[in-house]
């Protein structure tokens, strides 16, 4: 796969709205296999396609991709012997010692592309059409109908079946979900869920009025309400989320991400993971000896 | 009223009668706000609206009734509590609407002086017995107190003065915002600025980097020294100083100028670090901690946004809280934000 290759597989998933993270080494210091403007894309399977270095780069740059999906931040990672990363601290870079047989560093830079959001706006009042002509321009995908695939959902029909969108809503599982009304009207439609089953944990999930508290407004204020609303909830979305799970190769001590592992071996019921197929092999010859020391 | 003024110029120029039902007063709730105009002509087209469809059916019936008989009315929608799921307002509020003759020779200069950015406000004198003058045009040098205490900020609503209840509708000029710094936020400011019906100048000193092809989205592209450029900008309390250039050779002048005019707003990019270090050489410019206090800084409400749109999101919902004093505080977004689990 070229470089060239790399950046079209790129182009697709954007165009289909999957997450992944771009791999590109942005630095080295021979010698190493890698050379600046080798890329490669991980995707949040733990998957690369492309070139970033040897078998010593890939699972730390795996892990560093994986990493930067979970929290949205893109980092450059430093990889070379101990010893030869020095002073990356400095320049805000993730150290990672590779047990390379080469004594080179590369330095790779891995940003996360994650897929805009997809926000449902659901209803004919002027808040909602003028909600849904904002939100693209701050980077938000938006629909017109309650979908599956909505991350987010504002219900604004003034009075044409706010209730009905919002248990429909709730039963998809969106993440946010808001209601536009007056906190009188708004109130309405919390009593009408509740009398029709709906769980009191529900109701509460149901963000209503909409948006910050601005102050008295227009539709247009309200719609920067709201999408205000939508950023802090999608940022504390990020902050929360799982860090990736990781392991930690038994032979070399390098932290390896679980989700596409480069090798892995069973042990008395037990499954450990490594940085290479090296790593495994040398764990294979004494297996009762590497597994004790990974458990001291 | 901005919304139909095209389609009252069209039935204006076709020679038609004109009757406008005007939203003059709301308590509770409302979907639109004093100033809401639902126009009819005399063939029954309608342009506009006064609410989200609610009483629609009804004021058109009125605004016939004015068509035929040229008295103006004053009409009351609302509705209570328990039929809130019924026929009329489903947000539970109160609407007065006047409806009345709208005369079609106030149009032309009405046109002129939006073309010309220039406050003017047309005034209907509001009555519940049919009697009253027919609306006026009001210019703001020579408005009454009253009147031009509504203008000057934007606003539309009823005043009383010299014993009439009279209900203005402002034109006033677009708010200005001034953007500096021609970075990628201020493309993204600029865009949300014109969205909330900013007049939107964007100001660098480079002029390699402010222009209209990173810029197609600003009502004025200016190439000069921050701070020279804004001692000779008009500004009033309506006005938006965005200052994104965090460079402290253009942000210390720039803010000493700013906190010299009565803008409604000013908001300055950087880390805390940048926004101590500016604020020390503020200090040492003369700026007392009172003025400093007057500065946004680090700009826009803590949302946790990284993109430049996030941030321009960030910094248009701190520009509204400060201008419409609402209670949401940027510390306590944490809460808002944690309020998910």
């Amino acid at each position: 796969m070229t470089r060239a290759d790399v950046l079209v597989r790129a182009g697709r998933l954007t165009a289909e709205g999957v997450p992944f993270a771009l791999a590109t080494v942005v630095a080295v210091q021979r010698p190493a296999s890698a050379r600046r403007g080798d890329r490669g894309l991980v995707t949040g399977a733990g998957e690369l396609f492309g070139w970033v270095g040897g078998a010593c780069s890939e699972p730390i740059v795996v892990r560093e991709a994986l990493r930067a999906l979970a929290d949205g931040e893109a980092r450059l990672v430093r990889i070379g012997p101990p010893g030869r990363t020095a002073g990356a601290a400095d320049r805000d870079a993730v150290v990672a010692a590779s047990s390379c047989a080469s004594e080179g560093v590369v330095e790779v830079l891995v940003e996360p592309q994650l897929p805009a959001p997809l926000l449902a706006v659901v209803g004919g009042s002027p808040a909602a059409e003028t909600l849904a002509r904002l939100a693209p321009e701050v980077g938000w995908r938006v629909v017109r109908d309650l979908r599956s695939e909505a991350v987010a959902v504002v219900v604004a029909t003034m009075g044409h079946g706010d209730e009905e969108t919002l248990q429909d809503a709730l039963v998809l599982g969106a993440g946010y979900i808001g209601l536009v009304a007056s906190s009188r009207r708004a109130a309405a439609v919390l009593t009408a869920l509740r009398e029709r089953g709906v769980g009191e944990e529900a109701v509460a999930h149901v963000r209503s009025p909409a948006g910050l508290d601005l102050g008295p407004c227009t539709q247009e204020e309200i719609a920067v309400a709201v999408l205000a609303e939508l950023v802090a909830w999608r940022h504390a979305q990020v902050v929360a989320a799982a860090p990736p799970v990781e392991a930690v190769d038994p032979v070399c001590g390098m932290t390896v991400s679980v989700e596409g592992a480069a090798a892995t071996a069973e042990h008395d019921g037990r499954t450990y993971y490594f940085c290479c197929a090296h790593c495994r092999s040398a764990f294979l010859g004494d297996p009762a000896r590497y597994a004790e020391a990974a458990a001291t | 009223m901005r919304d139909v003024l095209p389609a009252l110029e069209r039935w204006a120029g076709e020679g038609l009668r004109i009757v406008t039902a005007t939203v003059v007063a709301t308590e509770g709730s409302a979907p639109r706000e004093p100033g809401a105009v639902l126009a009819v002509s005399e063939l029954g087209e309608v342009a506009g609206s006064v609410t989200g469809g609610c009483v629609e059916p009804a004021v058109y019936e009125e605004a016939l009734a004015v068509l035929r008989d040229g008295r103006p009315r004053l009409c009351v929608y609302g509705i209570a509590d328990e039929e809130a799921f019924g026929v009329g307002l489903s947000c539970g509020g109160t609407v007065r609407i006047f409806v009345e003759r709208f005369d079609a020779p106030l149009l032309e200069p009405l046109r002129a002086a939006i073309d010309q950015e220039l406050p003017v406000a047309v005034v209907s004198t509001v009555t519940e017995d049919g009697s009253g003058r027919p609306p006026r045009l009001v210019a703001l040098h020579d408005a009454q107190p009253e009147i031009a205490e509504a203008l000057a900020r934007g606003e539309s609503r009823l005043v009383e003065a010299g014993g009439d209840l009279l209900f203005v509708s402002s034109f006033a000029p677009r708010a200005r915002m001034y953007v500096f710094g021609a970075v990628d936020h201020a493309g993204a400011v600029a865009t949300i600025g014109r969205f909330l019906g900013y007049r939107v100048t964007v100001c660098d000193a480079r002029a390699r980097f402010a222009t209209n092809e990173r810029f197609p989205d600003v009502d004025e592209l200016v190439v000069a020294w921050p701070d020279e450029f804004l001692r000779g900008a008009p500004v009033d309390r309506r006005t938006a100083i965005i200052v994104l250039t965090h460079d402290p050779k253009f942000d210390v002048p720039l803010l000493v100028a700013a906190l010299q005019t009565d803008a409604g707003y000013i908001g300055a990019m950087g880390s805390l670090r940048t926004t101590e270090e500016r604020a020390e050489r503020l200090r040492a410019e003369g700026v007392d901690e009172q003025q400093l206090r007057r500065i946004h800084a680090p700009i826009g409400l803590r949302i946790g946004g990284r993109s430049p749109q996030e941030v321009a999101v960030s910094v248009a919902a701190e520009l509204i809280q400060a201008l419409r004093g609402g209670a949401h505080a940027g510390t306590a977004l944490v809460s808002g934000a944690t309020r998910e689990r």
